[in-house]
């Protein structure tokens, strides 16, 4: 007998006909009443932002509740992060220190949350540095195997069966939403499959006589634009070093703290004004696909903000050697606090105020622009970038995770219109994470073993104060362990393992090993797709007879495929 | 998940059905009722009534064919619906969806009135035209003119889009 679980599935698979179902599901109804009592529970987990959820999906449609999808996904993994974090870190320190802590000159400096002041002090039996050290590598690790698990995931179920044809049965069968339920976002979906039908219908009308000048014409647009951007980001990184170097020769009659905000002033200046710019050359470009459109936004802004953040990290790494009476843990955590608040501050009012504005001033002043469309890249983007910033300094976005998202949320309803030309909503989720992952993560990555590596801690601040480099503590700790007995095994390990470099290299070399075995099985699959659909046409255009057996053997091939 | 959700989102779907008609459905179903509610109470839930294809939905799932559905085609609907449901279910009830004649296939005049649901008469003829045929070129793998589900599901294969945009949440 199959349990219930099995049976339900059972019956969700197969497309039977309704009495047959109706039999079994009575059984099912019985123990609907009798687990009516404890569902409080229940409903409060399901219902994390499902009723917000459903109302944007049902307004704006299933590719901007994508954003929402990867800012839910990025807050679940936020969550994992401060639990390991707060758990490791933060309470023994608590503990041992009490309220000494917080107080102080300066909120900046010496609050718990915060590197600079980390004592390196062993607790009683807890060694501060070692935990520091060890909860910072395993929280990188654990981030990269998390990002590259559902990269992968993702990967598999929206890029290696997806073909990029058949544009125009796609659009007519397969993209209307079912889960649009406002009316006024219905008929403007209507208005919209109705002019992409049109453009299409269009478009290869055109193929055949777009001339050789009007190529040329096209591709100098692109070619024009693209150098604009790039020129673009170059700039902003050249002006925020400059910046950086003569920040002291600035001559501004305020407070000298009041300087050392410029620089993230500027730096968050520049993200807003600048994507916004990018935004603008649509109406010059045209892409054949909203998707490529998409891509080409992401590409310039992402370009932009890495090169920002490398002037930045390289600036701060470069300010290592001046040994202040602080520590140049200090003066770089309390920098990265700044452009982190700066960051936020700046989110929240482009969220209200920018798309406010722009609402205002597209119905009342200039109608004919309209209302502003939600523009999913630019706002995934933000996401990203704050994400990175916090992979430098882990603390200061989970309070502005709840605060931005709702923000985000609400300015969205008020003020925008769904975007006009809907994508491919399960391929971006894709193109989102492996954006997170590649530039940012593997940047952020490189800094911080940059700086466990090669920077000598400075002598007066930080968790790592007196060593000659953070991964000294690791050493040191080893040696104390040589004079544990029963304990060699750690030892001879740590000696012959992980200080070799062989084993680092057999590693890469397994892993390399396993992405090309994974490669050719789907290469070996793509291949087994195109001979059962030449064995399709094969079979109808011979009218072979088959029995209905075959058939089924065709299909079930088909289906184990892709199940 | 599994158990729990899968009966805890039936009783949800009881309580809606039952919402939509409470003199008429019984709150104690064990002597199995024989209740169906017209068609124009399930097609004014706030989930369909501004779908262009509620009506479709209603027949195909109902067990007169016309829209009149028990609690049975109600759930059966809701969970082809959710996001737990497997691709190939969802494909073969949106195929049953899409063929307004059925004779399981979707022919031309099937596609033109998909269409003409979907865009409400803003395309001239000949564009509806010019789109169903340019919708069977490519699709119709055994060139007879008309999708059979094979094709169909062979589309929907292809768009990985579709298990996302099948859905309608409750």
């Amino acid at each position: 007998a199959l349990s219930t679980r099995d049976r339900i599935q059972a019956i969700r698979d197969l497309p039977m006909s309704f009495k047959d179902k109706k039999h079994i599901r009575w059984v099912s109804h019985k123990q609907i009443k009798m687990i009516t009592k404890s569902f409080s529970s229940a409903k409060q987990t399901l219902k994390l932002w499902q009723g917000a959820m459903k109302s944007i999906g049902g307004k704006f449609g299933t590719s901007v509740l994508t954003y929402f999808v990867f800012l839910k996904w990025l807050l679940m993994f936020n969550i994992f992060s401060f639990l390991v974090n707060f758990g490791f870190v933060t309470i023994p320190l608590l503990v041992y220190k009490g309220l000494e802590i917080l107080t102080g000159a300066g909120y900046f400096k010496y609050t718990v949350m915060y590197y600079g002041s980390y004592s390196n002090e062993s607790l009683v039996g807890y060694n501060m540095q070692l935990a520091y050290f060890f909860t910072i590598a395993v929280y990188m690790v654990l981030c990269g195997i998390s990002l590259i698990f559902s990269m992968a995931v993702n990967f598999k179920n929206n890029y290696v069966l997806a073909d990029s044809t058949s544009n125009s049965a796609w659009q007519l069968l397969c993209t209307w939403d079912f889960s649009v339920t406002n009316e006024k976002a219905v008929k403007q979906r209507r208005n919209n499959l109705c002019v992409q039908l049109k453009e299409s219908l269009s478009e290869t009308a055109q193929q055949e006589r777009l001339t050789v000048s009007e190529k040329l014409k096209h591709y100098g647009i692109h070619f024009s634009c693209w150098l604009l951007s790039t020129s673009l980001a170059f700039g902003c990184a050249a002006g925020i070093y400059y910046l950086l170097e003569t920040k002291k020769h600035v001559k501004i009659y305020t407070s000298p703290e009041a300087k050392t905000l410029l620089v993230p002033f500027v730096v968050s200046l520049i993200n807003l004004v600048i994507p916004l710019f990018y935004s603008l050359f649509n109406k010059f470009e045209h892409y054949s696909t909203h998707r490529k459109q998409i891509y080409a936004l992401l590409i310039r802004n992402v370009f932009l903000k890495m090169s920002i953040l490398s002037v930045l990290c390289y600036y701060w790494m470069k300010k290592v050697p001046d040994k202040g009476s602080e520590g140049w843990e200090s003066m770089v955590g309390q920098s990265l606090y700044r452009l982190v608040l700066f960051d936020f501050l700046f989110l929240m009012l482009g969220s209200f105020f920018g798309e406010f504005l722009s609402n205002v001033i597209g119905t009342k002043l200039i109608p004919r622009m309209g209302v502003p469309e939600f523009d999913v890249a630019r706002n995934v983007l933000e996401l990203i970038y704050s994400q990175t910033l916090a992979w430098y300094e882990p603390y200061e976005q989970y309070i502005r995770h709840f605060i931005s998202s709702s923000s985000v949320s609400v300015s969205l309803t008020h003020n925008c219109q769904p975007p006009r030309r809907s994508g491919r909503a399960a391929q971006m989720q894709t193109i989102f994470i492996f954006l997170l992952f590649f530039p940012f993560f593997v940047g952020a990555l490189s800094i911080v073993a940059y700086t466990a590596w090669s920077l000598t801690p400075s002598k007066s601040c930080g968790p790592f104060r007196g060593l000659n480099n953070s991964f000294s503590a690791v050493d040191v700790w080893i040696d104390d362990l040589k004079n544990i007995t029963g304990s060699q095994w750690v030892v001879e390990i740590y000696n012959n393992v992980i200080r070799s470099e062989i084993f680092y290299f057999l590693i890469t070399l397994i892993i390399l090993v396993i992405i090309y075995i994974l490669w050719q099985v789907t290469n070996g699959r793509k291949e087994l797709i195109r001979r059962l659909r030449q064995q399709i046409v094969n079979v109808s255009l011979n009218k072979w007879n088959l029995s209905s057996l075959e058939y089924i053997y065709i299909l079930f091939m088909f289906l184990f495929l892709f199940a | 998940m599994g158990n729990k959700q899968t009966i805890f989102t039936a009783q949800q779907l009881f309580h809606r059905y039952r919402d939509l008609a409470p003199q008429l459905v019984p709150l104690d179903y064990t002597n199995h009722p024989d209740v169906k509610l017209p068609y124009e109470l399930i097609g004014s839930m706030p989930e369909l009534k501004d779908n262009p294809f509620r009506q479709r939905i209603a027949e195909v799932f109902s067990e007169d064919g016309e829209g009149n559905m028990t609690l049975d085609d109600f759930l059966d609907m809701f969970s082809v619906l959710s996001e737990m449901a497997p691709r190939d279910l969802k494909a073969y009830y949106a195929f049953k969806i899409y063929d307004f004649n059925n004779d399981d296939f979707i022919c031309k005049s099937d596609l033109e009135k998909t269409l003409n649901k979907l865009t409400r008469n803003e395309l001239t003829e000949d564009e509806v035209r010019m789109v169903c045929e340019k919708v069977i070129d490519e699709a119709d793998l055994d060139n007879d003119g008309r999708l059979s589900l094979e094709d169909f599901q062979h589309m929907i294969v292809r768009a990985p889009d579709f298990l996302s945009t099948f859905h309608i949440r409750i």
